[in-house]
């Protein structure tokens, strides 16, 4: 019985301490900000020259991926769909190409590339167009007309025009060390442990 | 004693505060209309369905509803004026990152507590011989299967089980009529105790008393649903899982008609008690159906908290047996996880970092090199052959070593 005793002692630290652990140090990148709310009605479609150029502040340093929500209308859009990312000084730094055949109608797509060292606090730009699509075929991005701290969004750019706010994106980061991220996720979850509401009733 | 205790709690309350799965927030969303005077919560939430934020139907019978109800409106002091807020809460980050989750976890896992430390004593009182009593009592405390069952999913099937187990301590101590008047109640919570009632029958020792031990439970369970009938109360709770899942169809046998093996097993097993055994030794029985639906099931991870006071009596009873049921209670536990379910596995941490969101499940991970699905069949195929020697063995037995329980 000592065994059993032992092994169940053992078998909730592992699932309480010792997972969250496993899984901190399985993360590759973080996630800087929650996306922004957005009405589903606003929407801007890109299709053959029909693109579509968002500016952001990154807010970390290690920028590895942008994620936002597209729509691919009835699964109809099977053409390339090309993320390009440019710097402050329009130059073109990273490039993704996923497949409109792996877009979800709405889903939350993920371009990932090699980290940029020295982002934080620098202005980018990406740019979403899906050149072999026509006007049936279009994919869909949702638009908010104010800049978003959290974000970093400022300015977008459809049609040639400019206007303030934009996709409401979130921006990836890759951890400075594994470790980091074990402590980021235990700190945050201490913080609210011991989070002076939690003990008492409100 | 006081010491295994502290111990047993302290084990659990770490799992109940930090593990999350969000069926827990979306039936006591629904329990909390109870402090509102709300009675009838399927008609209830149906009529309503278009102003709440969490448009789920309640999928349990009345029961639970009436106890994690009342287990709100006794700690509301405690869970304080935020708490319905954080139960209609739809957005999934904001609701795992409110700092009073820890609180809102332990408090809402509770009766479940109250009830696993009431099988424990229950199991206790259930063997005549003190060490096979002693060992029973421990092995329930001292398992990780239970702790993490109960208390990382939530779980409500705790009553139930609670109640079959009392009604098979009546059965011992032939109090036949309490045992079929609890197995009533225990449907209340969840359907599967009326499984068990067509092999109570024959543990009645006249036409009369047969009658009354298939009537009672019946009459119980309908006393507690007929104020609720309706049609969101069918749809809710009759097409749940149990029936959609257990009744699956097993294998054709042509012009659309379909033999389902479970209920197949399950009608050669009541024939099997009535025209072979005659006078069925009901654990052996109540057991052996349930092995047949996680065998011959989809199951959910929950239900499998249904056979474990059971598990725990085999173990005791057959010390020989324990470390195959063990092993088997692994594959069981471990099927579950691979399904395509993020809240079976990864989510169950959001509440330590919404960044595990980022995390593939395991479905996920394991589908870039195997097929996950043939995983869960390979995992599922091995716990029916173990089920099926263990079923030999209490049948082979039943009438001597497995009886005197």
């Amino acid at each position: 019985m000592k065994k059993m005793i032992l092994l169940t002692i053992v078998s909730v630290l592992v699932l309480v301490f010792i997972l969250p652990v496993v899984l901190s140090l399985s993360l590759k990148m973080i996630p800087n900000n929650v996306q922004p709310g957005y009405n589903p009605d606003i929407r801007l479609s890109i299709y053959k020259a029909r693109d579509f150029t968002q500016k952001f502040v990154a807010k970390t340093d290690n920028l590895t991926a942008i994620g936002l929500s597209i729509r691919n209308p009835n699964l109809k859009n099977k053409s390339d769909v090309i993320f390009n990312l440019y710097d402050s000084g329009v130059t073109l730094v990273r490039t993704v190409t996923i497949s409109g055949m792996n877009l979800e109608d709405g889903s939350f797509i993920k371009f990932t590339f090699p980290p940029i060292t020295g982002s934080l606090g620098k202005e980018f730009s990406f740019t979403i167009s899906s050149p072999g699509a026509g006007p049936e075929e279009t994919i869909e991005v949702f638009i908010i007309n104010s800049k978003d701290i959290a974000s970093g969004i400022t300015e977008y750019s459809y049609l040639e025009e400019t206007h303030e706010g934009g996709t409401p994106i979130v921006t990836y980061s890759k951890p400075q060390s594994r470790m980091s991220t074990v402590a980021g996720v235990y700190s945050n979850w201490f913080s609210r442990l011991l989070h002076l509401r939690s003990q008492k009733s409100d | 004693m006081k010491k295994i205790l502290v111990l047993a709690i302290a084990l659990r309350v770490l799992v109940a505060a930090f593990l999350f799965h969000p069926d827990i927030k979306t039936f006591n969303f629904q329990a909390s209309f109870l402090k509102k005077g709300v009675f009838n919560i399927y008609t209830y939430l149906t009529e309503n369905k278009k102003n709440l934020s969490l448009k789920d139907d309640f999928v349990y019978f009345p029961l639970t509803y009436f106890t994690l109800g009342v287990n709100q409106i006794v700690t509301s002091p405690i869970l304080g004026g935020n708490f319905d807020a954080w139960l209609g809460n739809a957005d999934s980050n904001s609701s795992v990152t409110d700092p009073n989750i820890f609180k809102y976890l332990l408090v809402l896992k509770l009766p479940y507590l109250i009830a696993d430390v009431a099988i424990a004593f229950l199991l206790l009182n259930y063997f005549d011989d003190k060490k096979k009593a002693k060992k029973a009592f421990m092995l329930w405390f001292f398992n990780p299967f239970t702790i993490y069952i109960i208390y990382v999913f939530g779980n409500v099937d705790v009553f139930p089980a609670l109640l079959t187990l009392a009604s098979l301590l009546f059965i011992k101590k032939d109090k036949l009529i309490w045992a079929a008047i609890t197995l009533g109640i225990a449907a209340g919570f969840k359907l599967y105790p009326i499984l068990f009632v067509p092999f109570l029958i024959f543990s009645g020792k006249s036409v009369k008393e047969k009658f009354w031990l298939g009537a009672l439970p019946l009459l119980v369970f309908a006393a507690i649903s007929i104020p609720f009938l309706s049609p969101p109360f069918f749809k809710s709770t009759l097409v749940s899982g149990l029936t959609t899942r257990i009744f699956n169809p097993g294998f054709n046998v042509g012009f659309g008609e379909s033999i389902i093996v479970g209920l197949a097993l399950y009608a050669a097993l009541f024939f099997y008690a009535w025209l072979i055994d005659k006078k069925p030794i009901q654990f052996n029985y109540w057991i052996l159906i349930l092995l047949i639906i996680f065998s011959f099931s989809h199951f959910h991870v929950a239900w499998l908290l249904w056979i474990a006071p059971f598990v725990v009596m085999l173990a005791v009873k057959k010390p020989s047996l324990s470390w195959p049921l063990f092993l088997l209670g692994i594959v069981a536990l471990s099927i579950p996880l691979f399904y395509q379910d993020r809240s079976m596995t990864i989510s169950l941490y959001r509440v330590y970092s919404t960044w595990f969101d980022l995390l593939p499940t395991p479905f996920t991970a394991i589908q870039k090199f195997f097929d996950p699905y043939n995983l869960q069949s390979i995992l599922h195929s091995l716990f029916v052959g173990g089920a099926l020697t263990v079923s030999y063995l209490i049948f082979k037995k039943g009438k001597s070593e497995y009886n005197r329980l």
